[in-house]
């Protein structure tokens, strides 16, 4: 379980435990994590990001809040069954198209054109 | 409240240590003091942890002075005080004799963890020293830890090892108060900030709360000491 390892904490892009919970969300729709799968401890990945375990609490209460987790007393806490790994994907895919739509709209360039250049640069291959 | 500090005032002689300083402990919170040199940090700690009387206002842990619950409190100072003759396993020895609350297999683990050398503390290097006092004094189990800059004047890999270290002994019982000047790195462990300033307290915020109007730590230090 690899997850925290390469994680990069921003400590000026918003709350930690929001952070946290963006990279497990990732995790999972990447396929890094899986279904039934076993978090990190509250003390392992605190210790892993050097982060307060009160942030790592938060963070794992949110995504049982949001329903990817649940937490089992004495084993740890899981992604639960049937999460739909489809949906967390579209939600990434969204929120970088979000991103790319802020450019296009602040270089005023059209939507077909923008388009254009997303196929081009998936063809190619080439992520930069 | 685990401990506080209400309306205290620390002079010596002419100048003011502290002013008018009031400060809530709660259970459970790890707090970062932060502030430069000379704003009055090490005497806030020294104050908490009974080694200094007020001149005005009182200073309670767990209800009491702090010298009546000296067995509830750690505290760990800037000085290198360390007996030059002792190892880790002498030092452990010291411990237990002293403290019934000193746990040896957390010391042992905490040796490891920190990579604490099995030499006498005279041929250890500083911050080997500091990473030996360290580890005896995150193996007694405290209500309240005072850490005085634990992290000053050490390389930046042992600096990792000490912040997981303090990350890791943290419980929902007690308390840790460290101040430093690796705001940076650091900032992470805190639940809450303290920022001094000249003997006063200029702002007292939980770190998530900062950040999510936007700003780090470090940069509201920056903001507000810059």
């Amino acid at each position: 379980m690899t997850v925290g390892k390469t994680w990069d904490l921003d400590m000026a892009a918003g709350p930690i435990y929001r952070q946290i919970a963006q990279h497990v969300r990732r995790a999972l729709a990447c396929g890094v994590i899986k279904s039934g799968d076993r978090l990190p401890s509250v003390r392992e990945l605190a210790q892993q990001l050097k982060v307060n375990q009160n942030t790592v609490v938060h963070a794992y209460s949110q995504l049982e809040r949001e329903g990817i987790v649940e937490t089992r007393r004495g084993l740890g806490t899981f992604i639960r069954d049937g999460i739909p790994v489809a949906v967390s994907q579209r939600e990434l895919l969204i929120a970088a198209a979000q991103r790319y739509a802020r450019e296009v709209l602040a270089l005023s360039v059209s939507t077909e054109e923008a388009i254009e250049i997303v196929r081009e640069v998936l063809d190619a291959g080439d992520v930069g | 409240m685990l401990a506080m500090l209400d309306d205290v005032t620390k002079v010596y002689g002419k100048s003011y240590g502290l002013r008018d300083l009031t400060l809530e402990v709660p259970t459970g919170q790890v707090i970062g003091l932060l502030g430069v040199n000379g704003s009055g940090k090490t005497t806030l700690l020294k104050l908490l942890s009974g080694l200094l009387l007020p001149t005005r206002g009182q200073v309670s842990v767990l209800g009491e002075p702090p010298r009546r619950v000296r067995s509830k409190l750690v505290f760990l100072g800037e000085t290198d005080a360390i007996y030059r003759w002792m190892g880790p396993t002498d030092a452990g020895y010291l411990m237990s004799g002293l403290y019934p609350d000193f746990c040896p297999q957390r010391y042992r683990a905490l040796l490891d963890s920190l990579q604490v050398p099995t030499r006498r503390a005279g041929a250890m290097s500083k911050g080997e020293r500091v990473r030996l006092r360290l580890a005896m004094a995150l193996a007694r189990e405290a209500a309240l830890y005072i850490l005085d800059e634990p992290l000053g004047g050490i390389d930046l890999a042992a600096r990792e090892r000490i912040l997981q270290s303090i990350v890791g002994q943290w419980r929902a019982d007690a308390s840790i108060i460290l101040s430093t000047h690796a705001i940076a790195e650091a900032e992470g462990l805190f639940d809450r900030v303290v920022l001094l300033k000249q003997g006063s307290l200029v702002l007292d915020a939980l770190a998530e709360d900062l950040r999510e109007r936007g700003e780090s730590v470090k940069s509201t230090f920056l903001e507000v000491l810059g």
